[in-house]
């Protein structure tokens, strides 16, 4: 049993959405750590220039350090307008001049002296940013490096991530649903050639072993070509059945002949009751037999006519007409009353006569066989575009669920009686080369069972 | 000529050291009770610096609402609520419920070491910008620093309507006011320190000048507005400089003769800040109280009856100054935030106490 795996759209959609799901993590990711780096560097500016600035005001008044902090430096640090600000200035001895005694950098301040150091911290249970910076003082009395450290509390920059964060996260989310869009309008471009060839597939004829003839993408040409190759073998083993069929009934002709004549020679005369019996019964079968032999080379001829012999117009009421004089026996029981209708003109189709000759002589003999009481009427209708060949008798007819069958090879309208059925099997196969089909119409109280064959008619126009 | 100059001098002297000494007396706070209209349920202490028939009017339109909640207000010098109040922050004890002070440099001080606790509320979003740090500091009224004189005594033309010209003035005619200009005395008031460090950032060249003449002229430097004033209404003083407008023309309204001048070439406009204590035993109640003060409602008592200067608001009637403040650039609100932390710093505050000191009071040191 074929079990249906999850589509092929399903599949990729999934592996794609996966793929852009993983990505815009690895995107958001990477773009909370850039907006951190942004956001401190941009208020590491901040923090380094008010480092500057507090140590530019830095004096030597007197032999002592005077600090006269400049309000620019805080007002600086002051555009992270939420954020507490901590600072102590040192001097070369490590005494503190002024600011936050309790402020350490947890580095070694010494390092500052080429570059300001910063440090992320906590001071007083608060998350701050520090930064140090030195500068060396050049008076002699009290020389060496005073150093000012600043401690900021995180706010702003948490503010800024997050703001930034927030814009990667918008823009990486619409481009993702865009790709994810653009993926699923691909994929279903990129599959509608396998729901094409699936169609092509679906809708055609069981008995159509042609190659198929569709535009495929180049992947999936081997598939295709594969099924031709397939349907070709196919096509070629029918084939040689169809011969091989043929060519046995052909073969088995000749002996029945000879058997038929050879019965024929008997003398019935001296034969006694019982043998007689048994002698009508062998010459039955043996009339059967040849009925079945020539209906399957009738089959036989009708598909290799196809094969072979190119469509022409044809005149369906004069092939109609040679059909019932072929079909209608000169020893028909004189009670039958059998007809024939047809409109005066001719009514042309596209086909080949012998066939379609064949088609309506199979149709009239069956019902002939099963289906005539008291009478037969065979009429050449036509309806708008098409033409219909009927053919009516006063039989039980054959119930509708029985109709789809009738028309397969060996199925017989009543199972049981005899098993000649190829007679709708020919009919049918003619009429859909012809690009008409074979019907059944029930029996009403004014008519009989009828069976027909539409067949198209002739566009005159495009006629050749 | 020479005694002559040197007796109000010594007075001058005196004076100083006198205040200097009532200072003292403040710095148990002066204690008003607003009892409760109702029934008492609760009672709030609010320390602030402001006198309390100012922020009077304010209590009673809150108690109008609260009915059930007593007042306690108690008035401060605004360095010594200061120092109590981070000695209670560091000790992690309770100083009152709320806090108030003009001297919005010692409430950024205090937010920045952990002593205030934010507060969001509907009533919050009305104030603006600038005056609000972080949640935690709110300020809620608008006080322009102001030049006062006693129109009985200066002259139309002596009248100083900017910076320049009181400096111009002292040049001109140093003798009619030697000793008879008075301010703040920046040690002993915060007020008065946070104005003349902004004033000394404003205009840096035509401060110097300023400070040059009120040292010729030996200024009265006084620990309070109120006091100013009083020295002004008793004829002592002609001129008072840097005084904060509410104060100013609570006392024109009381005495046509003492007149307000906002100043032209810039005006610095203070806010009187609210912060609630992190160790607040009340803080939900002082939150209300806040939220009163910066209410339209508490906005529009303060701005007829409390401080009479209004940040959307045209100056009061009879008060000569430019027709609008911010507008025309001339209004240099005094921002709270962390700029105003260069101000609290210890040494840059006693390296500027110490210029001054030197400068206008070399003998009060």
């Amino acid at each position: 049993m074929q079990r249906t795996r999850r589509s092929l759209f399903a599949r990729l959609v999934i592996r794609v959405a996966a793929v852009l799901a993983g990505g815009a993590a690895i995107l958001m990711t990477a773009a909370w750590f850039y907006a951190r780096a942004a956001a401190d560097e941009a208020y590491d500016r901040l923090l380094q220039g008010a480092a500057i600035q507090i140590l530019d005001s830095l004096v030597v008044e007197e032999g002592r350090i005077a600090v006269d902090l400049p309000p620019s430096a805080f007002e600086l640090l002051g555009l992270a307008p939420r954020d507490k600000i901590f600072y102590r200035v040192v001097a070369p001895d490590g005494a503190t001049l002024t600011g936050y005694e309790d402020l350490d950098f947890p580095a070694d301040v010494a390092n500052a002296r080429t570059q300001a150091l910063f440090e992320t911290a906590s001071f007083r249970g608060l998350p701050v940013r520090m930064v140090a910076a030195s500068r060396a003082i050049a008076d002699p009395s009290i020389g060496g490096w005073a150093n000012v450290l600043i401690a900021q509390t995180t706010e702003a920059r948490q503010e800024l991530t997050t703001e930034l964060t927030t814009r990667a996260l918008v823009l990486v989310g619409v481009m993702s649903l865009l790709a994810l869009g653009g993926t699923v309008l691909a994929v279903r471009y990129s599959l509608r050639p396998l729901d094409a060839l699936g169609d092509t597939l679906r809708r055609r004829d069981s008995q159509d072993l042609t190659p198929l003839a569709v535009d495929v993408p180049r992947e999936l040409s081997p598939f295709v070509e594969s099924i031709n190759h397939f349907m070709r073998r196919l096509d070629d083993r029918l084939r040689l059945l169809q011969r091989f069929i043929a060519d046995s009934a052909h073969q088995i002709r000749t002996p029945l002949t000879a058997l038929s004549a050879q019965v024929s020679l008997i003398d019935e005369e001296a034969l006694s009751d019982n043998d007689r019996r048994h002698l009508n019964r062998v010459k039955n079968r043996a009339s059967e037999l040849a009925r079945f032999t020539t209906q399957l080379l009738n089959h036989a001829m009708v598909i290799h006519r196809f094969d072979s012999v190119q469509l022409s117009p044809v005149d369906v009421v004069d092939v109609a007409r040679k059909a019932f004089r072929a079909a209608v026996p000169i020893t028909i029981d004189p009670d039958i009353v059998v007809s024939f209708e047809a409109p005066p003109q001719a009514l042309m189709v596209l086909g080949d006569g012998l066939s379609l000759r064949e088609a309506i002589v199979n149709v009239i003999d069956n019902s002939l066989r099963h289906g005539v009481v008291s009478s037969l009427a065979v009429r050449i209708v036509r309806r708008g575009n098409f033409v219909l060949v009927e053919v009516e008798d006063d039989g039980p007819g054959i119930p509708a669920q029985d109709w789809p069958q009738v028309t397969r090879r060996f199925v017989s309208s009543k199972s049981g009686e005899g098993s000649s059925g190829l007679g709708f099997a020919i009919a049918s196969e003619v009429a859909a080369t012809l690009s008409g089909a074979l019907g059944f119409r029930e029996p009403t109280p004014e008519t009989g069972f009828t069976v027909f064959l539409e067949l198209p008619l002739l566009d005159k126009r495009s006629a050749p | 000529m020479k005694l002559k100059r040197k007796i109000p001098s010594l007075m001058a002297c005196l004076l100083t050291t006198f205040l200097a000494s009532t200072s003292v007396l403040a710095l148990e706070g002066d204690r008003s009770i607003f009892p409760a209209p109702g029934t008492e349920r609760a009672r709030l202490v609010i320390n602030g610096v402001t006198d309390a028939e100012v922020i009077a009017p304010l209590i009673r339109d809150f108690q109008l609402r609260a009915p059930d909640v007593t007042v306690e207000f108690n008035d401060y010098v605004s360095n010594d609520l200061f120092r109590e109040a981070e000695l209670a922050c560091r000790e992690e004890r309770s100083h009152g419920d709320l806090w108030i002070s003009s001297s919005v440099d010692h409430l950024v001080k205090l937010a920045n070491d952990g002593c205030a606790r934010s507060h969001r509320s509907a009533e919050t979003e009305r104030v603006s910008a600038w005056a609000n740090w972080r949640d935690e500091i709110f300020g809620f009224a608008f006080e322009p620093a102001v030049i006062v004189y006693d129109a009985s005594q200066v002259p139309t033309e002596d009248v100083p309507r900017s910076h320049v010209e009181i400096a111009e003035l002292l040049r001109r005619k140093p003798d009619e006011y030697w000793s008879r200009i008075g301010t703040y005395n920046v040690k002993l008031s915060g007020v008065g320190y946070l104005l003349a460090f902004h004033d000394a950032l404003q205009a840096p060249t035509s401060y110097g000048r300023l400070l040059e003449s009120f040292s010729r002229a030996q200024v009265v430097t006084s620990c309070c507005n109120k006091e100013v004033l009083d020295l002004i209404e008793t004829g002592r003083l002609k001129i008072a400089y840097n005084i904060l407008g509410s104060y100013a023309y609570a006392r024109y309204l009381r005495n046509n003769d003492i007149r307000v001048v906002v100043p032209r070439d810039y005006t610095l406009i203070l806010t009187r800040g609210a912060m609630i204590p992190t160790h607040s035993p009340q803080p939900d109640l002082a939150a209300r109280f806040l939220d009163h003060l910066v209410s339209e409602r508490g906005q529009k008592v303060a701005r007829d009856k409390a401080f009479y200067f209004a940040e959307n608001a045209p100056l009061p009637p009879g008060v000569d100054g430019p027709i609008s403040l911010i507008e025309s650039g001339i209004g240099r609100p005094i921002r709270v935030g962390p700029a105003l932390l260069a101000a609290q710093d210890r040494a840059t505050r006693e390296e500027f106490i110490r210029n001054w000191t030197s400068l206008l009071a070399p003998g009060a040191q």
